[in-house]
């Protein structure tokens, strides 16, 4: 062997084992972080986390009325945000793809994917909590329709970007006008791609705390009424891991390995959907 | 004319060519020696003629398969096209004109032995000269691609017809006048047809040299014929 | 090449039928002059092959048949293309009525990501409100019309993805004839496939003839002297020679044609 390739031979060699190290570095302390929520969220396991509401301090009780506020302004967040990203997305991507406008809005948009969640919170407090007087879920979902747009805007765009030209210049050439082209085709040819990109917009508010905590607040006890404060995972886990009561920090570690698989399962989907896409 | 982008296209197109100036080259020398041989009774120079034939359908059957060869490769097309299904007619004329001289030649083994009348062979001289100036110059004409001469040939193929029934006249009258040179004639009469079909094949090529050239094809209708066109100018 | 000269050539037989006829037609994509006045006839029932080396403006004639280039900013045709006699140019056209006569099937097979039935029934839909029995009738006819039923049969609700490069360019055949164009415009529709496809696709075009007026964009010379009655050679945006494909590829007139097709250009 020469000694041009003997060396380049050990080139690889080092670089590979650096990269082999940091990966094993990475996946090192996301087990750590899984096990130790794994560990402690499972001895605080139990069916009375799905059937009572979160207790007074030092008592037993669930999580009910922090998931189902989860789930009702995720669900509130999504249904504002979706299709206000999906229609933005699809001007960018469809009808004015190299209009000004479009490089504004793709800027302003990929400001917004990188804001600070708590900026979002403070802005929905300003335009929404405090002309109402008080916390609401409404204002909840409003924060998280912020959060969802750009994410579906982007992945909207990107998705309907995918789609090759040649399908759509197909089905105008059958006589298709520019709507039904959009709908009937583009829609279609993307669809994994944009449920991707929605499942990932669910799974980034399910875990905010921050913009929460300025616009639905929290609640100990049930709640549907969207005019009134809202309990929430984030923010109840938020206020029991911080509290010095046994019962409550449980909770806070049930209701963080609820959150977690929630989000895993999300991504999974995604992950799943996404490969569907490409395998086509 | 520019080059192919396949080099090796023009080098098969140039193999072509070279071989139909060899087999051109060829029959002109089998039908002169072949008029020699008739000239003076000489019967060797007849048989050599005749072996010389071999040659001939040898590089007809060359060019064939070349051809056929450099139609599957190269699919010509235009000009291509024309030049490789021109090369391939060409090169049957030629085997043909060979034909019409080894068959001379063949008459002339066998009236070798028979008493000669000199002045009979005088008009198929003349014959001889008209074809082998058409067959010189369409060969000409086919290496210049030059249309107009090969129209030139084309349109000068009356001469020679005429000159055939001069000749025939000619043969008949010594036949009547003595009987005893029917045989030696009658000879003569299908040597005349042979020189005749010489200029058949020279004009078929001067058609195929203008379609190589131009594309169109001459009508067989359109060329003057007989005594008659003879005159023209 | 002046409008006499096409009227020179134009028709061999007086029973052909002027079904396109495009006039001193400039193409632009921005300030950049693609087409050169150029003039051609397209006749009924008639195979006009397109040819000409990369850029020659052979595809964006196409795209101007069917106004496929008002997809696009910055592109404008000037001139006259006349359908049965109307200027399509026309900016008050209804563009989706045009590409319902005048189909266009693409280099790339694009088989909508749907099934092979919904791939045809779907443009049907759109001019047509058939019962489910006519509207079977009619993907049936279709397919059978693109020789790919017997294929296919079986497996109509299946993607039309799953299909082979070659099904799915028949597949894209079958949908464009299922809406009853006038006018097919292929955009070298076998370039992407195998020999034995496209062997199939030549087949089905020479077919297509006897009820279409049918223009073909090729790279393939081969293919446009076995489709082709007619063909166009075109070179850096103009129209250099329109003729009878046998004269074209026999005895081209004209001297850039003749380079081309014996592949003589530099």
């Amino acid at each position: 062997m020469s000694r041009l390739q003997a060396s380049r031979k050990a080139r690889s060699a080092i670089v590979m084992g650096l990269c082999y190290a940091s990966a094993g570095l990475g996946l090192l302390a996301l087990a750590l972080i899984l096990g130790t929520l794994v560990w402690n969220g499972f001895s605080g396991f139990s069916l009375s986390v799905f059937t009572r509401m979160t207790p007074p301090p030092g008592s037993a009780g669930g999580l009910l009325n922090a998931i189902a506020g989860s789930l009702i302004m995720t669900f509130f967040g999504v249904l504002i945000g979706a299709p206000l990203g999906v229609f933005a997305g699809t001007y960018m991507a469809e009808y004015g793809r190299d209009t000004h406008l479009t490089t504004v809005v793709r800027f302003i948009n990929d400001v917004l994917l990188s804001a600070p969640s708590i900026v979002i919170g403070l802005f929905v407090y300003e335009i929404a909590v405090v002309p109402m007087g008080h916390f609401s879920a409404i204002a909840g979902s409003i924060a998280l329709a912020l959060l969802v747009v750009p994410v579906v805007v982007r992945t909207t765009e990107d998705m309907l970007n995918l789609v090759p030209g040649t399908l759509r210049e197909a089905a105008t050439a059958l006589g298709l006008p520019r709507a039904m082209v959009i709908r009937h085709v583009a829609y279609k040819a993307a669809r994994s791609g944009l449920i991707t990109g929605l499942l990932l917009a669910i799974a980034r508010i399910s875990g905010e705390t921050a913009p929460l905590l300025f616009t639905s607040l929290n609640n100990q006890f049930w709640s549907s009424n969207l005019n009134a404060p809202m309990a929430s995972l984030p923010a109840v886990i938020f206020q029991f891991a911080m509290s010095p009561y046994k019962e409550w920090q449980a909770l806070a570690w049930v209701g963080a390995l609820l959150i977690t698989f929630a989000v895993l399962t999300l991504s999974i989907a995604a992950r799943v959907l996404g490969s569907q896409r490409t395998s086509q | 004319m520019v080059d192919h982008t396949v080099r090796s296209f023009d080098a098969d197109l140039e193999t072509l060519d070279r071989h139909i100036s060899e087999m051109g080259g060829i029959a002109e020398k089998m039908l002169s020696d072949a008029m020699d041989a008739l000239a003076t009774m000489n019967a060797e120079l007849a048989h050599r003629v005749v072996e010389t034939d071999l040659r001939l359908d040898h590089l007809q059957r060359t060019v064939e398969d070349l051809a056929v060869r450099t139609l599957a490769r190269r699919q010509p097309v235009a000009v291509d096209l024309r030049d490789v299904v021109g090369v391939m007619r060409i090169a049957a004329d030629l085997e043909r004109i060979g034909d019409q001289a080894k068959n001379i030649a063949k008459r002339t083994t066998k009236i070798a032995g028979e008493p000669r009348l000199s002045r009979a062979v005088i008009g198929l001289k003349s014959m001889h000269e008209v074809a082998a100036n058409q067959l010189k110059d369409v060969l000409d004409a086919y290496a210049q691609r030059d249309a107009s001469a090969a129209r030139a040939v084309w349109a000068r193929d009356a001469e020679l017809d005429a000159l055939e029934d001069s000749v025939f006249r000619d043969l008949l009258t010594f036949m009547m006048e003595d009987p005893r040179n029917i045989t030696f004639c009658t000879h003569l009469l299908f040597c005349s047809k042979n020189l005749e079909r010489v200029g058949d094949h020279a004009t078929n090529i001067a058609e195929t040299v203008v379609y190589i050239v131009t594309g169109e094809n001459l009508s067989g209708e359109d060329r003057p014929r007989g005594p008659e066109a003879a005159a023209l100018p | 090449m002046t409008d006499s000269a096409v009227q020179d050539v134009a028709a061999p037989s007086a029973k052909l039928a002027e079904k396109m006829s495009v006039r001193s037609l400039d193409f632009y994509y921005g300030d950049h002059r693609a087409l050169k006045s150029v003039n051609v006839k397209f006749y009924a029932n008639q195979v006009t092959a397109l040819i000409g080396p990369s850029g020659c403006g052979k595809s964006t004639l196409l795209r101007v048949l069917n106004r496929m280039y008002d997809l696009y900013p910055r592109q404008r045709a000037e001139g006259e293309v006349l359908l049965d006699g109307e200027n399509i140019l026309d900016p008050k056209l209804d563009l989706n009525s045009l590409r319902a006569r005048v189909g266009m099937v693409f280099q790339k097979p694009t088989p909508f990501p749907m099934s092979i039935y919904e791939n045809i029934a779907f443009g049907v839909r759109l001019y047509e409100k058939l019962g489910r029995a006519d509207m079977d009738e009619r993907v049936e006819a279709a397919l059978r019309g693109a020789a790919l039923w017997d294929e296919v049969k079986d497996k109509l609700t299946t993607s039309g993805l799953s299909l082979s490069g070659g099904q799915q360019q028949r597949l894209c055949i079958a949908r464009t004839i299922a809406i009853k164009p006038e006018m097919i415009l292929f955009d070298e529709p076998a370039s992407a496939l195998d020999p034995i496809s496209t062997a199939k696709i030549e087949e089905l075009i020479d077919e297509l003839r006897a009820d279409y007026t049918i223009a073909i964009v090729t790279h393939n010379m081969q293919q446009a002297v076995r489709v082709s009655q007619f063909t166009a050679f075109m070179y850096l945006g103009e129209l250099v020679e329109f003729d009878q494909t046998d004269r074209i590829f026999t005895a081209p007139r004209e001297r850039r044609t003749q380079d081309y097709i014996t592949g003589r250009f530099g």
